[in-house]
């Protein structure tokens, strides 16, 4: 076979290397670090977003910690993260070892479990939802024909959280195709042999499968726990926080405070103390997991 | 390397500051009308949509060289989507705004173009000094009232007519209608606790008509007291309980966040009564088979006493500061204002209008006529209370509907409730009129 030869346009210089990345190091400067050091100086400012804002040091701070919609938002967000992202994890694993059966046809199941990922929650999907769980909904519906009594899931706290989680627990795409290339790396030579010392499947998944997907599953944690930690367009558009600020996440609150009540000085500073918040939860499952130590090893 | 790049982040730094907008100043207007494309916005249903689109063609066709771009939707979400663009610089040149909007963008009168300087492109006789005054702030004259309406009571006669109910003419007749409704199932009104927030609406003029007493005062401060919050809850908890409104639980599981006249619920005459402002009620009336929903009665106590009945400067046009083009965004905000021909396509899109010249060509036209007059005619003869621009703010909405909604679940109670409301409001009020 002949042997391809690269030519590179721009030539090797001493600098070609920095003038190739520098796209991307303007970009981060003005769309990454610029605004994030600028969030945080605004966090420490009364600023209505029209007037010029005024130091205020860590004002903004400490009416957060007395706010009690602050903590609520909070709370909703901890316990919409908790119980989200080990069903996703669980729905998308669930998901991947299906599809890496051997089965005819195997690329367009593939296809179509990705499909709910690609539409996101686009308006058109909001719509559906939201028809789908009104009180005579679909749904509703199909309880009825199985004789279950309806359930009014906008109206009451638990039934609003199920929707908005439903809805992302359906788009569990792009987790699953993460666990399915890692399981098609997985040699099928370990299966065969723990079979044939007479190792059942369910015994191989928990001693074959899951130590060596322990990394991608520690990946797909930390990536759904950071997206549900900013959750905000699904109880947005579905739900809009309600009822009675039941699925008002951060990120809901952040907006309202920006856009709606012209508190630009105060939505930086919630938007810094989420950001302190996922960076102490993803800390916190390095040292669960026992992650920092194994990377010195 | 790290040299590098932490003097690259400087000197980005150094240049977006440099970039900011501080102290820049308006462009002067010049008098003359140069070739330019300007933007307009404007939120509201289809049918101001379709009149306002089609009164952008006629403007187009008489000024070729001054073009504009429209940019529309509803309402909900709309004051977010223009506060992101007027923080960011990015507004349209003219826009049609909220009343309260003079507070949050322009206290200082300086938030919005001066419409003072440009009294040659807007024909401002046309106007009262009433009307006028509404758009000022701190002296400045930011913003012209297109409309001023009143929220009124509309009614779906299929329903009403099939139930052989009269529409009510007291309060005491609205809670009477409740039995009555509910041997179906189904609701003579509704009131809701999304951005119109017509729950606390409807209870505060419900007080306001007992005690003689404004909600807030022009100059933001709160006019009922504690006692006065509590009676309007009750109230409020007295039209839930009579079967006149659906809870808010309910209203919730049936429509999901939907606006009412976009649920099923009304559609289907399920829910028959609705509290809009005159110069909104288009997207209702449009829900329904044509000449469904009538104009019904204001409410009076049981004395025949019918005041306390609210009206606002419904909607207004503001100039962008950032505008290029003063004087060509005037002149097409005069004919949105004034121009007969203009006010043909939009009638009452807007509400009635504020300018005479546009009134008087309508009422020859015979164009004088539908529910946004109707509702006008209701109100002219009885002692309304303009409202406060401060009760229209964003935050105030929010402590309103967040109050009714736990009293509606039963979180708490009336007296709690009121008690509540009255400390956040008084706080709100302080905190914003600094």
């Amino acid at each position: 076979m002949k042997k391809r030869i690269y030519h590179n346009p721009v030539g090797v210089g001493k600098y070609t290397g920095l003038m190739l990345i520098i796209p991307f190091i303007l970009g981060f400067l003005l769309f990454t670090l610029y605004p994030f050091i600028s969030s945080f100086i605004l966090g420490m400012t009364d600023y209505d977003s029209i007037r010029e804002p005024v130091f205020s040091g860590l004002d903004n701070y400490a009416s957060m910690l007395k706010s009690r919609e602050f903590r609520n938002a909070a709370w909703v967000t901890i316990k919409y993260t908790v119980i989200l992202v080990p069903l996703k994890l669980t729905v998308s694993l669930a998901a991947a070892l299906l599809l890496n059966m051997k089965l005819k046809f195997m690329g367009v199941y593939r296809t179509i479990f990705y499909i709910p990922s690609i539409l996101g929650s686009n308006l058109a999907i909001v719509i559906m939802w939201q028809f789908l769980f009104t009180s005579d909904g679909l749904v509703n519906q199909l309880f009825g024909l199985a004789g279950v009594e309806p359930i009014g899931w906008y109206g009451n706290s638990n039934g609003a959280m199920a929707i908005i989680i439903l809805l992302r627990l359906w788009e569990f795409g792009s987790a699953m195709i993460i666990f399915l290339n890692a399981l098609r790396d997985i040699p099928r030579e370990y299966y065969e042999a723990a079979n044939v010392d007479g190792c059942g499947k369910i015994r191989s998944f928990f001693v074959i499968t899951v130590p060596l997907l322990k990394n991608v599953i520690f990946l797909n944690l930390i990536l759904q726990l950071i997206s549900a930690m900013q959750e905000f367009n699904a109880p947005y558009m579905i739900t809009g926080g309600g009822p009675m600020k039941s699925t008002y996440t951060v990120g809901m609150l952040i907006y309202d405070e920006m856009f709606r009540y012209h508190n630009a000085g105060y939505a930086n500073a919630v938007s810094w103390t989420l950001f302190m918040l996922i960076t102490a939860a993803v800390i916190l499952l390095f040292a669960l997991t026992g992650r920092h130590k194994e990377e010195r090893v | 390397m790290k040299k590098y790049f932490m003097a690259a982040a400087i000197c980005c730094l150094i240049t977006l500051s440099a970039c900011g907008e501080s102290g820049k100043t308006a462009v002067e207007p010049d008098g003359k009308l140069d070739p330019c494309t300007l933007r307009f916005s404007w939120w509201g249903g289809d049918d101001r949509h379709e009149a306002t689109l089609k009164a952008i063609e006629l403007w187009n066709k008489k000024n070729p060289k001054i073009e504009i771009i429209p940019e529309y939707g509803g309402w909900d979400g709309w004051t977010e989507k223009v506060s992101a663009q007027i923080s960011g610089g990015t507004e349209p040149d003219i826009m049609q705004i909220n009343y309260d909007w003079l507070i949050s963008f322009s206290p200082d009168g300086s938030g919005f173009y001066d419409l003072g300087k440009l009294d040659k492109q807007i024909d401002l006789t046309n106007f009262d000094e009433g009307v006028l005054s509404f758009g000022k702030s701190d002296g400045v004259l930011n913003a012209m009232t297109v409309s001023v309406s009143g929220r009124g009571l509309f009614y779906n006669s299929e329903t009403y007519k099939r139930l052989g109910a009269d529409y009510p003419k007291t309060w005491s007749d609205l809670i009477a209608l409740g039995e009555k409704f509910s041997s179906e199932d189904i609701y003579p009104m509704d009131l809701d606790i999304q951005s119109g927030g017509t729950a606390w609406y409807l209870a505060v003029v419900y007080v306001q008509q007992q005690t003689g007493r404004s909600f807030i005062s022009m100059d933001g401060e709160l006019g009922f007291t504690e006692d006065d919050i509590r009676n309007a809850l009750d109230f409020y908890k007295l039209l839930e309980e009579n079967h006149v409104i659906r809870t808010v639980d309910v209203r919730t599981d049936e429509d999901g966040s939907a606006s009412l006249y976009q649920s099923a619920e009304f559609i289907d005459g399920r829910v028959a009564g609705v509290l809009e402002w005159g110069s909104s009620v288009g997207k209702y009336e449009m829900a329904l088979p044509d000449g469904v929903l009538e104009a019904g009665p204001l409410l009076s106590d049981d004395n025949g006493n019918c005041s306390g009945w609210m009206i606002k400067p419904s909607v207004m046009y503001a100039l962008s500061n950032n505008t290029q083009y003063p004087d060509e965004a005037a002149a097409f905000m005069d004919f949105m204002l004034n121009d007969e021909e203009c006010a043909e396509i939009l009638g009452t899109t807007r509400g009635i209008p504020s300018s005479r010249k546009a009134e008087k060509h309508l009422e020859e036209k015979g164009l004088l006529k539908g529910l946004a007059q109707e509702n006008d005619k209701l109100l002219e003869n009885l002692d309304t209370v303009t409202i406060s621009p401060y009760m229209e703010l964003s935050q105030m909405k929010n402590i309103y509907n967040t109050i009714i909604e736990q009293v509606s679940y039963g979180k708490l109670d009336t007296q709690e409730a009121a008690h509540e409301m009255y400390i956040s409001i008084t706080e709100y009020l302080e905190k914003i009129r600094k």
